[in-house]
């Protein structure tokens, strides 16, 4: 019999706020991130705006000693993993140390501290790099800096799937409670605002505003490409007896995950959306589902012509008759497209929404494409009861993930 | 290059800075691990500082050496003056 899983703790640094209850406000509020990038020069590229998170001050959340040598995506995820351990009443001694794990999705994490470390080769000669920079070089950085800033002990895992990666983190935070290697995980997402990655988006014509209006507004007519932005968010994870063991409050329970690799084209979605078809399904399966039965789908939606028509398609088929009354809405109309980062956001929105009992809402929403025609909850939040709802990410190059959670 | 006490305090505030101490904490006595809590990381990190403000390199068996600011200054002026 698998163990049930819960959430009990949250952190959230994002470009619509930092902490939880900042976090849902402004999701509730439909506030935007969306602004004129500073983190770099724009001038020569056609495309100015970005969702940086322009108050970040991790100092506040973690003090100022030690952060010195940090490059931003650790910083971002440090301050996400306080807040949801302080969030879940948790702190880790040594002796429950070896049971508290780390798995977090990053992909470009370490993109901006690769090419720093390679100027400071290059400009001052290799001798004369500064070794304390040198970690901020891989990938496993960040969630290997949050397991030494908390002294945890027990597994830590880095998962690079793309802009699945955080969902995926999730299921594998799960798999390490079930299979007994950890009583708590840490898990969640991380993606700094950089301007290589920004540049990367750029040259593959990721990035709105070159074809069409520089806007994050999925499902939209005039949709034309994303906003890249930067974020990050963690979860508590824990078996329900041990939440319930220790007194916790429990935000949500995990029903199910389900996830499908579907290679097409690099840098192309599929056409037909098989894959989010599969994780879809592997989802509700995985939860004991059925498609009448949930209330909400957090979208993956990002504002690009295809995946906001794939995503509606695969919805239709997936929830047929019921399609039309589900609702449906894209936090990254609000957020923009923080990759890795997304679906970790995206599940800590979902969670406000079954908790507040609200709907966060498709901002940008002013036109009409024929061809998605769900209830995307236009522009204002909706105020809803809800119980079960499932979590969307998948990307351009083969990867498709979905996650179910309910109200406990 | 400066005067040795201009040398001396250089390296009293890259070390200050490195460790996250206040330099007056930074004696010629005081122990950098035992007193300061600098660890392995911050001890490359001080070499490498030092070796790229003077534009000298300190051999790696110099390193254990280096457990004070006394030492680390009398190792300085030890490559200084090679050059």
């Amino acid at each position: 019999m698998k163990d049930n899983i819960v959430i009990t703790g949250i952190g959230v640094v994002s470009s619509i706020g930092i902490g939880k209850d900042a976090f849902w406000q402004a999701l509730e509020e439909g506030k935007s991130g969306v602004k004129p990038v500073t983190l770099f020069d724009t001038s020569k590229l056609r495309v100015k705006m970005g969702t940086e998170i322009s108050d970040f001050k991790p100092e506040e959340i973690l003090g100022s000693k030690g952060l010195r040598n940090l490059d931003r995506a650790t910083k971002l995820l440090l301050c996400a993993g306080k807040l949801a351990l302080d969030d879940a009443g948790l702190e880790i001694n040594p002796e429950d140390a070896g049971r508290a794990g780390i798995s977090v999705g990053t992909t470009v994490g370490s993109l901006w501290s690769i090419s720093e470390f390679d100027k400071s080769a290059l400009r001052d000669g290799p001798h004369f790099v500064n070794p304390a920079e040198f970690p901020n070089t891989v990938i496993n950085s960040p969630p290997s800096q949050l397991a030494i800033r908390l002294k945890s002990k027990g597994p830590c895992a880095t998962i690079s799937s793309g802009f699945t990666s955080s969902l995926d983190a999730v299921k594998y935070g799960i798999d390490l409670i079930r299979n007994k290697r950890a009583q708590i995980v840490l898990a969640g997402g991380v993606e700094e605002f950089c301007e290589q990655t920004y540049l990367g988006f750029y040259k593959v014509n990721l990035l709105a505003g070159v074809k069409g209006p520089e806007l994050s507004c999925p499902f939209d007519k005039r949709r034309n490409g994303v906003i890249f932005g930067e974020g990050s968010a963690v979860l508590v994870l824990e078996s329900q007896e041990s939440a319930q063991k220790r007194g916790a409050r429990i935000y949500a329970r995990i029903l199910g995950y389900g996830t499908s690799f579907y290679p097409y084209a690099i840098n192309k979605y599929e056409p037909q959306g098989k894959g989010l078809k599969k994780a879809m399904k592997f989802a509700l399966e995985d939860a004991g589902l059925s498609a009448e039965n949930i209330d909400y789908i957090c979208a993956a939606a990002n504002s690009t012509e295809e995946a906001d028509l794939i995503e509606t398609e695969v919805i239709k088929e997936v929830f047929a008759k019921y399609a039309k009354t589900i609702l449906v809405s894209s936090t990254k109309s609000m957020l923009g497209e923080t990759f890795s980062a997304a679906g970790a956001l995206a599940v800590a929105a979902t969670i406000g929404a079954i908790n507040k009992d609200f709907i966060p809402p498709t901002i940008n929403y002013a036109q009409k494409d024929p061809a998605c025609d769900l209830n995307y909850v236009p522009n204002k939040s909706s105020k809803e009861k809800i119980n079960k709802a499932a979590v969307n990410a998948f990307g351009p190059n083969g990867s498709n993930s979905c996650l179910v959670v309910s109200k406990i | 290059m400066g005067s040795i006490n201009t040398v001396e305090n250089e390296i009293k505030e890259l070390i200050a800075q490195i460790l996250e101490v206040g330099s007056e904490k930074i004696t010629p006595d005081a122990k950098f691990v035992e007193d300061l809590g600098m660890d392995s990381m911050m001890a490359l990190e001080i070499v490498a500082a030092i070796e790229k403000k003077y534009k000298i390199t300190i051999p790696e068996e110099n390193l254990m050496k280096l457990a004070s600011l006394g030492d680390v200054i009398a190792v300085t002026e030890q490559f200084l003056g090679k050059k």
